[in-house]
């Protein structure tokens, strides 16, 4: 990067930290426009975005400013009243200020933007003239007249230089003085933090030094926000108060540092992947515990490996601390948002924000912006009423929104508040129903939270007409589908004139997450705890079946049913037990029940992608290393509810169908499958020599673990089996227990052999369900004929 | 000064490009069996290859694409070439491997049935691939003639494309 792309940045990243602040500012401008406190700030912001334009040659943008910088200049001395009019004009402009920024960021040059209409205006203000007065082609005059001298001496970056006014010319010696400032600054210092004490400092310095500077010291002193917390203060106060409290000599300065979110980052996946290893460990942990039960030096490695995880825990909370930002860089926008809205639908509206220094990471904060924008805008157009109607229910005329964050556990909850008409459940139906986005049946059974859940579904719209805020039934279709991708969670509560209360539930951090461990069959699944509401266990009988789809009864509610395998096509091979375990999901307003096999338990995972070849796989959001180094699939719990509605039929798993599908036809001999499983080699061959004259095909397993390996690849489906009992590995009647945990071989037959003959093998042998027992040593016809029994061999197949 | 600087770094740089483009005569190229082929796949191309271990399956996705497996933290795709080559499906044996390979970014398993050997085949040994597998399409690069065999040489960008 040249020297002047750098310098670029910085005045792109400075400008921009200041606009945030600066709508903020105007808006509560507009209540106390005498606030002279407010009016500096609003006005150095412009001169400091000048200033550093006209260096870098901004052409556009310095015009701009500079007259921008002579209103706000007239109003702070008191020659300009800053009306509702005037201050329409000084967003407007400050608008502009800001795509011409984002231009810039862009394209690294600020033309594409006309600036001399809004100029025009400014220069009206700043003339003092009534900007109603003044018909719309003067502006346009005036406009024209700016442009050609724009044209004239565009590479001039202060057109209007010559005929300096008064207020330009102190504009210019404030401009000094301010410089001579930010020089000091470098040398002088007060702690960001003690606002008082540099207020009181700041009044003897009052005393010694010229009028002007004046301003600034007082600015530090008072905040329009004292709940905001100190360490938010951002640099602009900072310079002041240091200017203004020259005692304390430079130690604050470097109080932070700006740091590329790309190292952050880079540490974040560092702490992932150690938070593995962690995990690891623990399990690695238990397993020595387990087989040196009472050593002593487990107690010491307890010892390493708790601190080890504890370090790692903290490690990760600062880590996850560095990429915090508080909320209030999202909220901060509103107060002007509010304020354009209520102008705009002869709405008096005020917002109260509560919680700002709340503090969220990055990326999430990046997200909620826009959901934050459309809940805002609907609560203006259809929550808040008109005054007139306002007054006739007997609230007062200014409806109020209150904006607020706040801590639960382990997510952020931002709660949006208004004392509007509230949300009517019957309505909401109705008009559902008209555009086709619920049938008549569903409405019947819908309870009143499932109704107001209905204002996200795409298309929903209760405004009569589409206007220039909302009624297109976009809006709150983005904040479901945003809140959802960041496994958020919204609550709706309302009540018909009273008010609508919107929750927005978030989870901390998206990088390391905790997540529910679920198994099916033999595979295992996380979902993220942050989308599970409970988990319940229920029996067989439970399910019901509705037009095709499985329910179930949770206490008050109807909870639709999916089984997780039908989803992620898991092969059914084991029977499922008398019981499932059914793990509630929440997601935005909507829930679903996912029947599992077994529950594992709760883990924190971190989140790795799939990569390139395998992303977009549909209900999978990632995957994560568990303690022994395998892999498990991340559940997207969002795509998870789009397939459930596809699967029809979700029941528990129905054995009968499995079973008959073993049983094939058989058309010659060789169609008849044996597995002879045996430890002893020379077993086996005499087996296998007195079957093989049968023509069946026979398989050999060395001990009962191949053997199970083998029925589960699937390759033969097998009639009967040769069991020992004796095997290493895997011995014979716990291959038999194995074998009958699986539906599609519940019934078949197994056949021990073996040279154990005492009764309570025997019986051992029956409990574990095998069907015959033959004691060694035994004939090859015998054995034969049993075989030939238990596979229901045709007699026309025998040669 | 940077002037200089460039100079020295451009000349350092054609440096390198005459020793690749003399390497070059020579290709490198490890060979491995699949079903009754041989074929082979330039060195470099390889991060490594490893004896089989578990995996996970993943759902929704082709055949041929087995799951994903843990390699040092990463999470790699595992693909078995026999099933992608429309051969059926063989229990692992002891021959059995897992050829990791990358291409910039993209990184996958692929599951083959025996390593052969490494190779080192001059360019002018190596033929086009046949008329009806040429273009965009195929997975072929080229053949190479080796004394009594011959090798099919894949295009690693297009096996770790995705094609589903």
């Amino acid at each position: 990067m040249d020297e002047f792309q750098e310098i670029l940045q910085d005045f792109l990243v400075e400008s921009f930290e200041l606009i945030e602040q600066l709508d903020q500012d105007l808006v509560e401008l507009e209540n106390n426009p005498e606030d002279l406190e407010l009016l500096n700030r609003i006005f150095r912001v412009a001169h400091t975005v000048k200033g550093a334009s006209s260096f870098l040659n901004f052409d556009v943008l310095t015009h701009l400013t500079h007259h921008m910088e002579d209103v706000l200049n007239k109003a702070r001395h008191g020659d300009l009243l800053i009306t509702p009019d005037i201050m329409d004009v000084i967003l407007e402009s400050i608008d502009l200020m800001k795509s011409l920024l984002h231009i810039i960021r862009d394209t690294s040059s600020d033309g594409g933007i006309d600036v001399a209409d809004c100029v025009a205006r400014l220069d009206v203000c700043s003339s003092g003239g009534s900007l109603s007065a003044v018909s719309t082609q003067d502006v346009s005059m005036a406009a024209d007249e700016i442009m050609e001298v724009e044209t004239v001496e565009e590479p001039i970056v202060e057109p209007d230089y010559e005929n300096l006014s008064e207020a330009e010319v102190e504009a210019e010696i404030e401009r000094l003085l301010k410089q001579r400032q930010i020089e000091d600054k470098a040398k002088r210092d007060a702690k960001g933090s003690q606002k008082t004490e540099a207020a009181s400092s700041s009044e003897s310095v009052q005393n010694e030094q010229p009028k002007p500077v004046a301003n600034a010291p007082v600015v530090a002193a008072a905040k329009p926000k004292p709940a905001l917390s100190k360490k938010d203060e951002d640099d602009d106060d900072g310079d002041d108060v240091r200017a203004a409290a020259p005692a304390k000599k430079a130690q604050a300065v470097e109080q932070t540092i700006r740091v590329d979110v790309k190292r952050l980052d880079h540490l974040m996946n560092l702490i992932g992947e150690l938070v593995l290893a962690k995990n690891r460990l623990i399990k690695i942990n238990d397993d020595v515990e387990e087989r040196y039960e009472g050593e002593e030096f487990l107690e010491e490695l307890n010892q390493v490996v708790s601190i080890v995880s504890l370090v790692t825990t903290d490690l990760q909370i600062a880590v996850m601390k560095t990429r915090m930002l508080p909320i209030g860089k999202v909220f901060n926008k509103f107060p002007r948002m509010i304020r354009d809205l209520s102008r705009e639908l002869n709405k008096k509206i005020e917002l109260e924000i509560y919680g700002e220094e709340t503090e969220l990471d990055k990326s999430i904060v990046e997200e909620v912006g826009d959901p934050l924008v459309h809940i805002i805008r609907n609560s203006c157009d259809h929550g808040i009423e008109i005054p007139e109607v306002r007054m006739k229910k007997g609230k007062s005329e200014t409806g109020t929104i209150k904006l607020k964050a706040y801590n639960e556990g382990n997510q952020i909850v931002i709660q949006i508040d208004d004392d509007g008409k509230g949300l009517d459940p019957e309505l909401l139906k109705t008009k559902s129903l008209e555009k086709g986005i619920i049938t008549e049946k569903e409405a019947e059974n819908m309870s009143d939270k499932e109704a107001f859940g209905l204002i996200f579904k795409p298309g929903f719209s209760t405004a009569a007409a589409v206007t220039n805020v909302s009624g297109r039934g976009v809006g709150m279709d983005v904040v479901r589908t945003n809140i959802e991708k960041l496994n958020g969670m919204i609550d709706i509560e309302s009540q018909v004139d009273v008010g609508t209360s919107m929750k927005l539930k978030i989870p901390l951090t998206l990088a390391i997450i905790q997540a529910l461990l679920v198994g099916v069959q033999e595979e295992y699944y996380a979902i993220p705890l942050a989308s599970v509401l409970e988990t319940v266990r229920i029996s067989k009988d439970e399910v019901y079946t509705v037009e095709g789809r499985s329910v179930m009864r949770l206490r008050e509610e109807v909870l639709a049913l999916v089984h997780i395998g039908d989803i992620f096509e898991v092969e059914r091979i084991m029977d499922s037990s008398e019981y499932a375990y059914v793990v509630v999901l929440g997601l935005g307003t909507s829930k679903l029940g996912l029947i599992v096999d077994t529950l594992v338990g709760q883990e924190e995972i971190v989140i790795k992608s799939l990569g390139e070849f395998l992303k977009g796989i549909e209900g999978i959001a990632g995957a994560t290393i568990r303690g022994d180094g395998g892999v498990t699939l991340i559940v997207d719990v969002v795509a998870l509810m789009d397939i459930a509605k596809r699967v029809k039929k979700s029941a528990i798993a129905d054995s009968s169908s499995d079973a008959a599908l073993a049983k094939r036809e058989k058309t010659k001999a060789s169609d008849y499958a044996v597995m002879i499983v045996d430890d002893s080699k020379t077993d086996r061959v005499i087996m296998r020599k007195a079957l093989e004259p049968l023509g069946i095909t026979l398989v050999e397993a060395g001990d009962g673990q191949e053997a199970l390996n083998i029925l589960k690849q699937g390759e033969h489906s097998f009639d009967a089996m040769l069991v020992d009992i004796e095997m290493p590995r895997m011995d014979g009647y716990t291959l038999a227990t194995e074998i009958k945990k699986y539906n599609r071989y519940k019934n078949l037959p197994l056949i021990a052999v073996t040279s154990r003959t005492s009764k309570s093998d025997r019986m051992r042998g029956v409990e574990s369900g095998m069907v015959e027992y033959i004691t060694k040593p035994y004939s090859a016809d015998y054995l034969a004929s049993v075989v030939q029994r238990n596979v229901n061999f045709k007699s026309e197949f025998l040669r | 000064m940077s002037d200089k600087l460039k100079q020295i770094i451009s000349k350092q740089n054609q440096k390198v490009d005459e020793k690749v483009s003399r390497a070059d005569e020579i290709v490198q190229l490890v060979g491995f069996v699949i079903g009754e082929e041989e074929y082979a796949v330039p060195i470099l191309s390889i991060q490594e290859i490893i004896k089989p271990f578990p995996w996970t399956r993943v759902p929704q996705v082709p055949k041929y694409v087995v799951g994903v497996f843990n390699m040092r933290g990463s999470v790699i795709p595992l693909i078995d070439l026999r099933l992608k080559f429309g051969l059926n499906t063989k229990k692992h044996n002891e021959e059995t491997r897992f050829i990791v390979m990358r291409n910039g970014d993209d990184i996958a398993g692929f599951v083959i049935d025996r390593l052969t050997m490494a190779l080192r085949i001059k360019r002018s040994d190596i033929g086009p691939a046949p008329d009806t597998a040429s273009g965009d399409e195929t997975a072929i690069d080229g053949v190479g003639k080796q004394a009594d065999r011959i090798i099919t040489i894949l295009k690693v960008n297009k096996l770790l494309e995705r094609d589903f």
